[in-house]
């Protein structure tokens, strides 16, 4: 594998981002009227034989895998050295945790951490990669193949090698290097540091913020600087392992509502103020709400309205992680907040990432000043991990100060208005088509149901044979039978390229049998099968109105 | 219930049974027959009561009171459970709004009470250095406390970039020609996308340079530890640990889910003795499956720059049949003749040595982000099992072709890191010798480590601020049994301002910066206490670093005799 042959200019840039082909193609986004905002996601379902044919995949997939076991066990012993005792070790991992992995994720694993190269913007390199034993071990046979990039969390297009945001990245290696020192409160905080600090700040509306490296060790070391066992968290079933993994270090106690369910969390939160600790019955020391802003595998948003009125009732404290919707969604990107039309104030802790966006990498979180200065001499990661690098800080702040028209006046907002279009058009055509597609509106994660997990292998394949770059999850990511294909929309595409990715879709779709769509979840309550042609030629005009969809 | 009915059942008559019995019981049979017989397939239920009463009604009493037993039981149960959630008791309405009208949470974090409070807490972030308009190099212009201060050419001191390789042109170079190519960020956790060629290209380098069979990449040191200790150990498992972990460790350990030993801290028969115990103990209980074992050590030592005795280790590892882990996250590219690490600091081999290698690209290597050594069932299990790996973004590609060309350089040239050694052991001899320095200080570290820790001796602690390690953690321990997690110790707070008035007044005075060992007390769950921490860098001269040791020890003593 080698970095890309030499590309002329033009061709480059195109293949990085996008022109926009006609001002058509863009779409304003709208604070959310308190109709919209109250309204409560439809979920379409699959036919009652689908659900069954499902388990009836697993069931089979799962039998022949005890058996595979069971046989390999006793006569393969060789190749199954890493689920049995050797030489008095007990093997690294269980034969029961690794199942699922070993015998049904195995079986696909050239659908998952497909290698790449380049700039991963408007079309991604995939290398080539071959395997004669079932995916144990890869080969690279050296070519590569351009496919359309629906998969990275590029969502503004700022995945680039050229531009301002690269110009910035280069200006600062020459400045200040690579290195960054040591950890903040010892030798790495530099101005570039506070400018970002401040310019995040300004931009999600809360007085002051502070940078980590990596958005996951953001969360991950974050609560157990203001939480211990006296405290409670109550936390959405499908918030990030992040989040998850940061709660169980600081050792509060934790309650899950389910997803979106506002009813059962005031239920949650009235029951806990009154019963207090186990045990003790004593009263909670501080409850804490969590929530992420954009939900990456359901495209659906927090019902920040409520939760701010149940924040405000019951004397909660409430956090977002604005990882997924920061930068791309609202109407000049600042996340849920500004889609919903709340004043950020209202939300204590604010926390986003720089890895999708703002095409960087680390993550932030914003509050009042006093939390934060408090926050920088109690946390874990400014006084022993390693701080954010210079080029990565150039990055974030080139991107921000893009979007918020700095620099390049207008450029900002054209990234935003066309993921704007790009997602409405993509999801209003795909349910026209007929499939099952989760979600908000404007949220620019598509996910679409495949439900049989043979069909992922098959969907993902079959795209990359089309030159299609897509991400499919199923479980444990998701529930069981609900095993999905993720699009991850992004600014850098052409109105043009989703017309190609419609109609392979389609046709793809046609024959895996995946127009399941029953009308319950599309704006007129009847079954969508439209011709694609049609759906072509209408969507584009369609998507921006609000009518046309029901989340 | 033994019954009649149908007149020919015979009841056995050396029991009399009550009239009240048979009367209802004959109805209860009646309606049942009734409705039994409406349904489809009722007449075998039927046919099997009649013909289990005929041959002993006795039986079929017990089967009757078994069946409304169960529906009882199944009735009754959810009452049960709930009486064991909650033992609140029958509250109304209205009490029930009062009790959460009167609710009142403590503030989210602690809130500065007054101005004197304030600053008496919040002097650290005061002392913050922010350097100004460059990045990390020998020589920093900095400001502090919002631009109140500020500082010019000062020599530093305070770096973790040991070896300075990545300032020079030539890598600086590679970081930009990456950029150009691949742009900043990978905008994707690995499964997704997100693992381009040069993340493939470096796991493959590293894993070569140390020697192992794998590698495996993650997106920022400090969260490594605590990813990959959890993927592997569940609970059952046995950790077996050095009681001066740093606190990336120290995290690893609550969030593993293991029981959890300490021994002293590089004490082998204290390891020994406990590795003994286990074992007696494991025979004991005769387990179904042996559970995973782990020794966890650290390199070089991040909380007073102490190393390993791995070859002791190793051994005792062996006979044991423990895995062993060491965060070597200060030592790789440090020990050893050409850096790689510890196992080569004592002749041994990595991969026979070390099963769980940590390791981090920001220190001596001066890009970002952390990696695990390790074979290769190891390494792959990570890319499916371990939380910060798989939900997290890859690395920005610059980061990892930067480390791959520091990589070559190393392979190519070991005379930065020898550089390196001799002047940490020149440091370590120069502080080691001076008497009246070490009648206040005692000196912690090791020869071969770049990071001085600087510790004030025991009696000078008890005689100036009243307090001594035991103490202190005999306190911390009582707030942590108690659950108290707000931590604030005057005397160690004292003593923090008193290393914080040397490392300000060295900076004042001679133009050089080191730092206080910056903790967080209320997150360290094992004994530590303050040090101070000078660091050199393969890039300083030996006279710049003498020059500047001997004004450091010039103003410490000068300090610590006022
Ligand atoms: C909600 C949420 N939080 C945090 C993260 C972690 O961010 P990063 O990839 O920068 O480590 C993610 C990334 O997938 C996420 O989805």
């Amino acid at each position: 594998m080698c970095i890309g042959e030499p590309m002329d200019p033009h061709t480059k840039r195109e293949n990085e981002y996008g022109t926009l082909t006609d001002s058509k193609y863009l779409h304003q986004v709208t604070t959310m009227d308190s109709e919209m905002a109250s309204r409560r996601p439809i979920i379409d379902t699959p036919p009652y034989y689908i659900t069954l044919m499902t388990y009836l995949n697993y069931l089979i997939l799962i039998i022949l895998g005890h058996i595979r076991d069971f046989f390999g066990i006793r006569f393969q012993q060789k190749s199954h050295r890493d689920i049995m005792e050797y030489n008095g070790y007990a093997p690294w991992y269980s034969k029961f945790e690794s199942f699922y992995v070993r015998r049904l994720k195995m079986r696909i694993d050239d659908c998952f951490a497909r290698p790449t190269t380049g700039v991963p913007g408007r079309f991604i390199t995939c290398v080539e990669r071959l395997s004669h034993n079932h995916n144990e071990i890869h080969t690279f046979p050296g070519n590569t193949q351009t496919c359309l990039n629906l998969s990275s969390y590029n969502y503004l297009g700022f995945a680039e090698s050229e531009g301002e945001c690269t110009s910035a990245a280069l200006k600062a290696v020459e400045k200040y290097g690579v290195q960054s020192g040591g950890p903040r409160t010892q030798i790495g905080t530099s101005d570039l540091q506070i400018q970002t600090e401040r310019m995040i700040a300004d931009f999600v509306g809360k007085e002051d913020a502070m940078i980590f490296s990596m958005g996951y060790s953001t969360n991950a070391n974050f609560f157990n600087a203001f939480l211990d066992s006296k405290c409670l968290v109550i936390s959405d079933e499908l918030n990030h392992t992040s989040i998850r993994t940061g709660v169980r270090l600081s050792g509060a106690a934790v309650r899950t509502f389910k997803h979106g369910d506002m009813d059962l969390l005031e239920k949650l939160i009235r029951d806990q103020i009154v019963m207090g600790q186990p045990k003790t019955n004593r009263p909670w020391k501080k409850i804490l709400l969590c929530v992420e802003g954009l939900y990456s595998m359901e495209g659906t948003l927090c019902n920040l309205p409520k939760l701010i009125e149940l924040k405000k009732k019951y004397k909660c404290y409430l956090f977002v992680d604005e990882a997924h919707s920061i930068g791309a969604m609202g109407p000049t990107g600042r996340g849920v907040c500004e889609i919903f039309g709340v004043d950020p104030k209202d939300v204590d802790i604010l926390m986003g990432t720089f890895t999708k966006s703002f095409g960087a990498a680390g993550g932030y979180i914003a509050c009042d000043k006093w939390v934060i200065d408090r926050l920088r001499l109690d946390m874990t990661t400014p006084n022993y991990s390693e701080p954010t690098p210079p080029p990565v800080l150039a990055q974030i702040i080139a991107s921000l100060e893009t979007i918020i028209g700095k620099i390049n006046p207008g450029e900002g907002t054209e990234r935003l208005q066309r993921i704007a279009f790009n997602s409405r058009y993509l999801r209003l055509g795909l349910q026209r088509l007929g499939f099952i597609v989760y979600g908000n509106a404007d949220s620019p994660v598509i996910p679409m149901l495949l439900y049989c997990p043979s069909k992922m292998p098959a969907f993902s394949r079959m795209m990359l044979q089309r030159r299609i770059a897509v991400v499919v999850v199923a479980y444990p990511a998701t529930p069981l039978i609900e095993s999905r294909v993720r699009f991850c929309m992004s600014s850098s595409l052409t109105k043009e390229d989703i017309d190609y990715l419609l109609r392979h879709v389609s046709e793809v779709g046609e024959k895996l049998f995946l127009k399941l769509n029953s009308g319950k979840s599309s704006y007129d309550n009847s079954i969508q099968r439209w011709d694609i042609e049609d759906v072509i030629k209408y969507t584009p005009e369609d998507c921006k109105n609000n009518k046309f969809f029901v989340n | 219930m033994s019954d009649i009915t149908s007149g020919h059942m015979a009841v056995p008559t050396a029991i009399p049974i009550p009239s009240v019995i048979i009367a209802t019981s004959s109805a209860a049979w009646f309606y049942l027959h009734q409705g039994l017989s409406k349904l489809p397939g009722g007449h075998h239920v039927i046919s099997y009561i009649e013909k289990a009463t005929q041959d002993d009604p006795y039986r079929t009493a017990v089967e009757a009171s078994l069946i409304l037993y169960g529906i009882y039981y199944y009735l009754s149960k959810p009452q049960q459970k709930k009486g064991l959630q909650s033992n609140r008791p029958n509250l109304s309405k209205q009490e029930i709004d009062s009790l959460i009208d009167e609710w009142e949470p403590e503030p989210i974090v602690i809130p500065p009470i007054n101005d004197k409070e304030t600053q008496e807490t919040y002097w650290r972030l005061s002392k913050i250095p922010i350097i100004e308009n460059h990045g990390i190099s020998k020589y920093i212009d900095f400001t502090r406390d919002d631009n109140k201060e500020s500082f010019e050419n000062v020599l530093n001191l305070a770096s973790n970039n040991f070896l300075s390789l990545s300032e020079t042109e030539e890598v600086l170079q590679v970081a930009k020609d990456t950029i150009k190519n691949y742009g900043v960020g990978a905008c994707g956790p690995a499964g997704f996308y997100g693992n381009q060629d040069v993340h493939y290209n470096l796991e493959y380098t590293l894993a070569e340079f140390f020697g192992t069979e794998s590698c495996c990449l993650y997106g920022q040191d400090f969260a490594v530890s605590s990813s990959v200790i959890p993927a592997f150990t569940k609970r059952g498992d046995v950790i077996v640990a050095d009681d001066q972990v740093s606190l990336a460790v120290q995290n690893a350990l609550q969030l593993s889910r293991s029981t959890v030993y300490y021994f002293q801290h590089n004490n082998m028969e204290s390891l020994e003795e406990l590795l003994e115990q286990l074992n007696d103990q494991e025979r004991k209980e005769n387990l179904p499956a042996i559970p995973r074992k782990f020794i966890v050590t650290e390199g070089l030592f991040h909380n007073s720059g102490d190393v390993a005795p791995l070859p002791q280790l190793v051994e005792l590892k062996r006979k044991y049949k423990y895995r062993l882990f060491v965060d070597e996250t200060l030592s790789l590219g440090v020990l050893g003749n050409t850096g790689r690490g510890l196992p080569e600091q004592f002749n041994l081999d990595r991969s026979t040595s070390i099963d769980i290698t940590v390791g981090s690209m920001a220190t001596a290597f001066g890009s970002s982000g952390g990696f695990v050594l390790g074979d290769t069932f190891m390494s792959e299990y990570q890319h499916i099992g371990s939380n910060a790996y798989c939900f997290s973004a890859s690395l920005p590609a610059y980061t990892t072709t930067v480390v791959d060309k520091i990589l070559h350089i190393m392979d190519n040239d070991n005379s930065t890191v020898l550089n390196l050694q001799k002047l940490s052991r020149t440091m370590f001899h120069f502080f080691n010798s001076r008497v009246q320095l070490n009648e206040y200080f005692n000196i912690t570290s090791s020869e071969f480590s770049p990071v001085l820790h600087l510790e004030l001796k025991e009696s000078k602690r008890i005689e100036r601020f009243g307090y001594s390690k035991d103490t202190l953690f005999t306190e911390l321990a009582n707030l942590q049994k108690r659950k108290i997690s707000d931590v604030f110790i005057e005397p160690f707070e004292n003593e923090e301002i008193f290393l914080q008035q040397i490392v300000d007044s060295i900076l004042v005075n001679h133009n050089i910066l080191i730092s206080r060992h910056t903790i967080v007390l209320k997150q360290e769950t094992l004994p530590i206490v303050p040090s101070l921490r000078i660091s050199c860098t393969a890039s300083m001269t030996e006279d710049e670093l003498l020059t500047a040791c001997e004004n450091i020890i010039t103003t410490i003593n000068k300090l610590c005799t006022a």
